[in-house]
């Protein structure tokens, strides 16, 4: 009888677990389709991408050797991922939800364009829209810069963003510009996101606490949001905003992980004391060898 | 002190008939070394191409080969339980076998080092170990314990053997001229004077209790190579006892192995009597009755809390693809032994050479059971790997090697064995003559 009645509790557990785990992608994002044709290039790059950020979770696709979480990883060149669209999948993977992480600031719309592209390659069915090439006047050509500059009394940092053509520096109005502190794990996003004033420029206030390294630097990245419009365009920059963080080296006190020249004290004072001590018993026996040897010599040369 | 009579005479005599090299002993040798040179040429295999020979993969890194370690670490602590703890307690019956004990304990000793080598894909780097070794690791104490052992066990065999050889020296015309020329060096000029009577066993009683100490340790570090890895099965805290307690059973059991051979090729009848083998059956009840104790604690309380990573290993361990091996190993290597043993009929001289057979096999698959199951139980998941990563699968290469390992110790024990006498001269001579005292008193 309690057996069952837990069976219930379970089934009904899981079923409303079910239902809330429904992911639902915004009509408008669901239609969004990958700015380039899907080649085998972009199915290789796509496949290391995948291999690095999506392998540990989802497993190989079409192996069902994902990881067993709750709720699990599906495999995705499974058909319930395959029929998902496009968008779908460039919105499920940039945004995360839960324990499927957010890939917005770690990689770019091409990368992860690249990683459906491997993924489609596992459904045969499968035939690609390709959005029409969206253009902005002036930038179909010429080469797209961000340059930074650091106002240091503002506590503001200024990226100028430029675009080089046949005709001479321009600069970009209106552009959005996003602005990420390098951290271990991904991009920590910087202020919000500005748009560039009629000189291409544009200013981000930096946190004063922000922790950079033992000088207070720290590595930077901005990047334009619109790739539809601009292509993957990012600059990398290291200022000295950051405070330093002085932080002792874990390996700089004595500890049973270190070298062996920082090991505890207590474990090089019993080490050494325990080889010591039967060591030096050993080397005693020895030498009552030796006395029992020259013992006998004695007896042999007084009995001679 | 012992006197130059009859009884000195008889003994000498007939402990010394088997010592020098007999045809048989030839045979036996060369039988021993054609296993050696095809495990030899094994290992040329293993050390061309790299530890990808053997079945250990990415997930089991520990094999036949750590098992077989551990085996040998194991049995070579009987040195210490027969001639320290009961000859420290003064019990006089383990004085014809102790020898036999220490050279147990010694053979084994050196061979575990090796073994460990076999284990090595690149053996050239074991140099980096005592260059770059960090006393933190549970690697270099036990580096340091076998080598403290295998020189302690090989004084406390060397030092009451000095005596012998110099009662030896002059009744060995039936030996090679090294092989007597060998005795007069080994002898170190041992006159039998009172004085280096007096020298010799105040030397043998600190052995004895120093080496005590140091046999706790070499197997309680052997242990800790497991234990102090957060791995389930080995994530204990009794690992210490479990080895030390494991390695008891698994020594006296080839002690009393040891016994027969020698009693029968050797003709020792008169000295190791069914009167030893009942003793050591009765040391092997209660060493295996303590173990037994332990793998309970070891099983029984992980078993009884079921943690989720526990609950996979011990669930491959009672009912699961490693059920067959560990009941074995419990049924034939401990709890049968154990009934049977408790009948003094079992513990005559035949019956107990089998059941010592049986539980020294249990032993060896023992280790292999602490060793493996764990490895193929790692934390996080096993993934994007082929099939022969999952599980381990010895290869014929491996086992070739382990097999040379053992024949190795047991070309040890026949050469020290058929060197030099097995059984201590002048403790018998001792004791047959306060034998005689005693019925001249009477």
């Amino acid at each position: 009888m309690l057996k069952r009645y837990f069976a219930a509790i379970t089934i009904l557990a899981t079923l409303s677990q079910a239902k809330a785990e429904e992911w639902v992608v915004p009509a408008d994002k669901a239609k969004k389709v990958s700015p380039f044709a899907f080649t085998p290039e972009s199915k290789k790059a796509g496949e290391a991408l995948y291999k690095a950020n999506c392998m540990s979770c989802h497993g190989m696709p079409g192996k069902n050797n994902a990881i067993p979480l709750v709720p699990p990883p599906p495999d995705l060149a499974g058909t319930v991922a395959q029929s998902l669209e496009d968008g779908e999948f460039f919105y499920k993977i940039t945004e995360g939800r839960g324990p499927m992480p957010s890939f917005k600031n770690s990689l770019s719309a091409n990368d992860i364009w690249n990683i459906i592209s491997y993924l489609r390659s596992f459904n045969d069915k499968y035939v690609q829209e390709v959005a029409r090439k969206i253009t902005r006047e002036g930038i179909t050509e010429g080469n797209i810069q961000i340059l930074f500059k650091l106002i240091k009394e503002n506590k503001q940092l200024q990226a100028e963003v430029m675009n080089t053509t046949a005709e001479g520096k321009k600069p970009i109005e209106g552009a959005a510009v996003k602005l990420f502190a390098k951290r271990y794990f991904g991009n920590l996003p910087i202020d919000e996101e500005r748009e560039t004033d009629a000189s291409g420029m544009v200013a981000f206030d930096f946190p004063k606490d922000l922790p950079g390294d033992s000088t207070g630097m720290v590595h930077l990245s901005a990047k334009l949001v619109d790739e539809d419009a601009f292509g993957e365009v990012k600059s990398d920059t290291v200022f000295a905003i950051g405070a330093p963080t002085c932080k002792p080296a874990l390996n700089e006190q004595r500890a049973m992980w270190n070298v062996v020249q920082k090991a505890p004290l207590w474990i090089l004072f019993t080490y050494t004391i325990g080889v010591l001590t039967i060591w030096g018993i050993i080397f005693y026996i020895l030498l009552q060898i030796r006395k029992i040897y020259i013992l006998g010599k004695n007896k042999e040369i007084l009995g001679e | 002190m012992i006197k130059e009579n009859e009884n000195l005479e008889r003994i000498a005599k007939e402990i010394m008939r088997p010592v020098g090299l007999s045809k048989n002993f030839i045979l036996w040798m060369s039988f021993l070394g054609v296993i050696l040179a095809a495990s030899l040429v094994a290992y040329a295999i293993q050390l061309q191409n790299g530890l990808t020979v053997t079945g250990m993969r990415d997930y089991v890194s520990w094999g036949m080969y750590i098992a077989n370690f551990v085996f040998f670490v194991a049995t070579s602590l009987v040195g210490m339980l027969i001639t320290s703890v009961l000859g420290l307690t003064g019990i006089s019956w383990i004085k014809p076998i102790g020898r036999i004990a220490e050279i147990i304990a010694v053979a084994f000793a050196a061979v575990a080092g090796l073994v460990i080598v076999s284990d090595m894909g690149r053996p050239d780097r074991l140099i980096n170990v005592f260059m770059y070794g960090r006393i933190q690791s549970p690697i270099i104490w036990d580096v340091t314990v076998v080598i403290t052992y295998l020189t302690l066990s090989t004084l406390l065999y060397f030092l009451p053997l000095i005596p012998d050889l110099a009662i030896a020296k002059t009744r060995m015309d039936h030996c090679p001229v090294w092989l007597q020329k060998l005795y007069e060096i080994l002898s170190v000029k041992w006159g039998h004077t009172t004085e280096q009577y007096k020298i010799m066993l105040k030397s043998v009683r600190i052995l004895m209790v120093v080496i005590v100490p140091t046999a706790f340790a070499i197997h309680t570090v052997t242990s800790w190579l497991f234990a102090s890895t957060l791995r389930v099965g080995w994530d204990s805290t009794i690992f210490g006892p479990y080895f030390l307690t494991g390695a008891f059973v698994a020594g006296s059991a080839a002690v009393v192995i040891a016994m027969y051979v020698f009693r029968s090729s050797y003709k020792l009848e008169k000295y190791i009597t069914a009167f030893h083998f009942d003793k050591m059956g009765k040391l092997l009840v209660l060493t295996m009755l303590v173990y037994l104790y332990f793998n309970i604690n070891e099983y029984l309380v992980p078993a009884y809390k079921m943690k989720a990573a526990d609950a996979k290993h011990l669930h491959e361990l009672f009912v699961g693809s490693h059920a067959f091996l560990f009941w074995s190993v419990q049924l034939c290597g401990l709890i049968i032994p154990i009934i049977l043993l408790i009948f003094k009929p079992f513990r005559k001289p035949v019956p107990m050479l089998i059941l010592s057979i049986v539980i020294l096999i249990g032993a060896w698959f023992k280790r292999l059971i602490i060793v493996v199951p764990t490895m193929e139980e790692p934390f996080l998941p096993k993934q994007h790997v082929p099939h022969e990563f999952m599980v381990y699968t010895p290869t014929v290469i491996e086992s070739m090697i382990t097999i040379g390992t053992i024949v190795m110790a047991i070309m040890i024990i026949s050469i020290l064995s058929k060197l030099f006498p097995v059984i201590p001269i002048w403790e018998m001579a001792e004791e047959a003559e306060n034998e005689s005292e005693h019925k001249l008193n009477e």
